[in-house]
C-alpha cells in the first residue's frame, strides 16, 4: 500500500511515479547467512538468522523500500526483520525504514540520530539504540556483527558493517571499485583517507560498498590511493596557481598526472575532473565544517 | 611551515613551494558611503570601515599575498590608522585564512560557530577570535563605530555572519547571494534552511547588497539571485523524477540548459549551471548533509540582541 506521505524531499505531485516505483531487485549470497540485495544500482546487505533478519539500511525511496521487502520475504521464507542497522543518515540510502519495516528495531550511530531528528521525515525512523562507542559488537536476529565509526568518512555516523568470521567489511558511499566519486558528495575529505586506510587494517576478503561490484582488499588499498592522490594532485593545481574553478582544466591537468596510474579505473576520464575540482575547493576553504577537522562533535550554537 | 619561504600554507599537506600563497594582488578600492569603503581584486571582495583612531577590517582575502596586499592598500588610504579589529564573516580559509599576515595583533570578531571550526581547523595563518558572538543579532561598538552583525542560521560555511551598516543602508555577507549563477557545485551551501534565512535579512532596511565576491547589488538583484536557487531545486526535482543520473554532469548540465535557460543571460551560467543542477540533485536524493543542512530554517524576525561594546 502506497503511502503518499512518505516522499523523502520531494515536494511535486509529478514525482509519486518516481518514488513509488518498483524496480527489479536481485540477492546473492556473500557467505552463509550473509546476502546482498541490489536494487538499480545500489546495494545493501541482509543478515539471515535462524528466525529472523538484520537488513542493512532502507533503500531510497518507498517503491524500493517495499521491493526489498518484498525480496526478503520471497527469499527468506517470510522471515521477518527484526533489525534495520542504518549505515549513515543519507535519505537515498536509510530514509524509508517505515516502508521496510516499521515493528522493527533500528541501530545507528548517535551522529546519525541526531542528523535523522533534525531532518524530521516522518519514513526515516529515530533509532532506537544509538551508538556512541566507535566499535560495538552486537548480536541480532542470532548473528553476530561488528559496527564500527573510524570516524568522519561520507555522511554523518557513516558506520561499517564488520563480520569478522565471514571476513566481510561493508561500508556504504565511501569507497568504490572505480574513479565515479563526482564530486564527493558530502564527503569528508579532511579525515577521509586515514580513517578508511584504518578499516584497511581489518581482516576481510571482501568489501562491499553501497554501489558497484565487491571489492578485494586491495581494491579498497587502490581506493584509497585514488582519492589520496587526486587530492595531491589538486593541491599541486591549486598552489600553482592554476583555475581550479575550471573543470576541464583540472581534468587536463590531473589526467596528464595520474592517467597511467588510475586510468584504467571505469569513470576515470570522465570524472576525475570534478573531482578534482571538488578536492581543491577542500584547499581553497580549509574543509567543511568539524568533519573536516582533528575534533569530534557537532558544531553547535549556544542561543 | 616547510619548504614556503616561510609563508603561511593553510591547510597543504604537500611539500615544497606553493607559489599561490605569495602571489601580491592588485587590490583596488572605493568608498561605498564613508566611512565604509569596498575592496576587491577582481573575485574576492570585502569591506572595511574607517574609525576614529584605527580601521576595522572585514576577511582578510585568500592566501597571504592576498592579505598583505589589503594590509598595503588600507594602509596607503589610512596611513596613520591600524587594522586594530578583523571581522570574520566565515570561516573559510579564501576568505578569513590569514589574519597572520593581515595584522596578527589585532582584535578578531567571529561568531561562535565559526570560530569552533577555526579552532578546531588549526589551519596555518588562520586566527582564532578574540572575541566570539553567539545569537542572531549583536549590536558592535568599536572605536566610535556601530556595527550591526546578524547571524540569519545556516547558509554558507560556519557562523556566517551579514553585517548591517543602517546608516549607509548597506548590507555585507560573504558567499551567499553573489552575482550570477551559483558557484560551481555550490560548496558548503546549506541547501534546506538557506534560502528562507537569507529572505529573513530582506526585513532589514538597506538598499545596497555588497557581496564577498564580483560586484555589489540590490533589493531586486538579491531577490531574483535567490529565485534561481528556488528554481534549481525544482528543476532538480524533475530532473530526478526523469531519470536523470546526477552522477553524469554531461546529462545533467544538458538538462539544465534546457530547463533553466531563463537565466542563461546570468554570469557564469554556461560555466556552472550544471554543477549547480547536479548539487541540488544530491541534495534531494541525500536528504541534506550535515546538522546545517538538514535543519529547517529560522523563523521569526529578526531582531537586535545584546550589545557589546569593545573598547579601542
Amino acid at each position: 500500500m502506497t503511502n503518499s506521505t512518505n516522499r523523502g524531499m520531494f515536494q511535486l505531485e509529478e514525482s509519486e511515479d518516481y518514488l513509488q516505483e518498483e524496480p527489479g531487485a536481485s540477492v546473492d549470497s556473500l557467505a552463509d547467512g550473509v546476502h546482498r540485495v541490489t536494487i538499480g544500482d545500489r546495494s545493501s546487505v541482509v543478515l539471515e538468522g535462524p528466525e529472523r533478519l538484520v537488513a542493512l539500511d532502507s533503500f531510497g525511496t518507498p517503491g524500493r523500500a517495499r521491493v526489498y521487502r518484498r525480496i526478503l520475504r520471497e527469499r527468506f521464507n517470510e522471515k521477518p526483520i527484526e533489525t534495520i542497522v542504518y549505515s549513515h543518515d543519507h535519505v537515498d540510502v536509510s530514509g524509508f525504514s517505515s516502508v521496510l519495516a516499521d515493528e522493527a528495531e533500528i541501530i545507528a550511530d548517535e551522529r546519525t540520530a541526531r542528523i535523522v531528528e533534525e531532518r524530521g521525515l516522518t519514513s526515516q525512523k529515530l533509532p532506537d539504540l544509538t551508538l556512541s562507542t566507535d566499535r560495538a559488537e552486537l548480536q541480532r536476529a542470532g548473528r553476530a556483527f561488528v559496527l564500527l565509526h573510524p570516524g568522519p568518512t561520507h555522511g554523518t555516523g557513516n558506520r561499517a558493517l564488520y563480520l569478522p568470521d565471514e571476513k566481510i567489511l561493508v561500508m556504504c558511499d565511501t569507497l568504490l571499485p572505480n574513479a565515479r566519486y563526482g564530486l564527493l558528495p558530502d564527503y569528508h575529505l579532511g579525515n577521509f583517507v586515514s580513517n578508511m586506510r584504518s578499516l584497511g587494517g581489518l581482516e576481510f576478503e571482501q568489501f562491499v560498498p553501497g554501489r558497484y561490484e565487491t571489492m578485494t582488499p586491495e581494491q579498497f588499498r587502490e581506493g584509497c590511493d585514488y582519492v589520496e592522490a587526486v587530492m595531491e594532485t589538486a593541491q599541486e593545481a591549486f598552489a600553482e596557481g592554476l583555475p581550479i574553478w575550471e573543470r576541464e582544466t583540472l581534468e587536463d591537468y590531473t589526467t596528464d598526472v595520474l592517467g597511467d596510474r588510475f586510468g584504467h579505473l571505469d569513470g576515470f576520464e570522465n570524472q576525475v575532473g570534478l573531482t578534482a575540482l571538488r578536492a581543491a575547493h577542500h584547499f581553497l576553504m580549509g574543509g567543511w565544517g568539524l568533519e573536516d577537522t582533528p575534533a569530534e562533535g557537532m558544531n553547535v550554537a549556544t542561543e | 611551515m616547510s619548504g614556503n619561504g616561510g609563508e603561511h600554507r593553510g591547510i597543504f599537506t604537500i611539500d615544497g613551494e606553493l607559489p599561490i600563497q605569495s602571489f601580491p594582488r592588485d587590490i583596488t578600492y572605493r568608498p561605498v558611503e564613508e566611512p565604509v569603503w569596498t575592496a576587491s581584486e577582481g573575485i574576492y571582495r570585502t569591506i572595511f570601515i574607517e574609525a576614529e583612531n584605527s580601521v576595522i577590517a572585514f576577511d582578510t582575502f585568500s592566501t597571504p599575498g592576498g592579505a598583505r596586499s589589503y594590509r598595503d592598500a588600507i594602509e596607503r588610504l589610512f596611513p596613520n590608522k591600524p587594522v586594530e579589529t578583523i571581522v570574520y564573516s566565515h570561516d573559510h580559509l579564501d576568505h578569513t585564512g590569514y589574519a597572520a599576515d593581515l595584522n596578527p595583533d589585532a582584535e578578531i570578531v567571529a561568531h561562535e560557530l565559526c570560530n569552533n571550526v577555526i579552532e578546531a581547523r588549526e589551519s596555518d595563518g588562520q586566527l582564532p577570535a578574540s572575541e566570539t558572538l553567539s545569537g542572531e543579532w549583536t549590536r558592535l561598538e568599536i572605536d566610535g563605530r556601530t556595527l550591526e552583525l546578524i547571524y540569519p542560521g545556516p547558509t554558507h560555511g560556519d557562523g556566517n555572519l551579514a553585517v548591517f551598516l543602517p546608516e549607509q543602508a548597506l548590507l555585507f555577507m560573504v558567499d551567499t547571494v553573489i552575482p550570477g549563477v551559483g558557484y560551481t557545485f555550490f560548496p558548503d551551501w546549506h541547501l534546506e534552511p538557506y534560502l528562507d534565512n537569507m529572505r529573513r535579512l530582506l526585513s532589514l532596511d538597506w538598499e545596497t547588497f555588497v557581496p564577498g565576491h564580483f560586484w555589489s547589488t540590490d533589493r531586486d538583484g538579491f531577490r531574483k539571485n535567490l529565485k534561481y536557487y528556488e528554481e534549481v531545486r525544482t528543476v532538480a526535482e524533475e530532473a530526478l523524477v526523469s531519470g536523470i543520473d546526477p552522477m553524469d554532469l554531461d546529462d545533467v548540465r544538458s538538462y539544465a540548459e534546457e530547463k533553466l535557460n531563463a537565466y542563461e543571460d546570468f554570469f557564469r551560467y554556461n560555466e556552472y549551471v550544471g554543477q549547480n543542477l547536479m548539487r541540488y540533485m544530491l541534495q534531494l536524493k541525500t536528504g541534506g548533509w550535515g546538522t546545517e543542512g538538514v535543519t529547517s530554517a529560522r523563523t521569526g524576525e529578526l531582531s537586535p540582541g545584546s550589545e557589546v561594546t569593545v573598547t579601542r
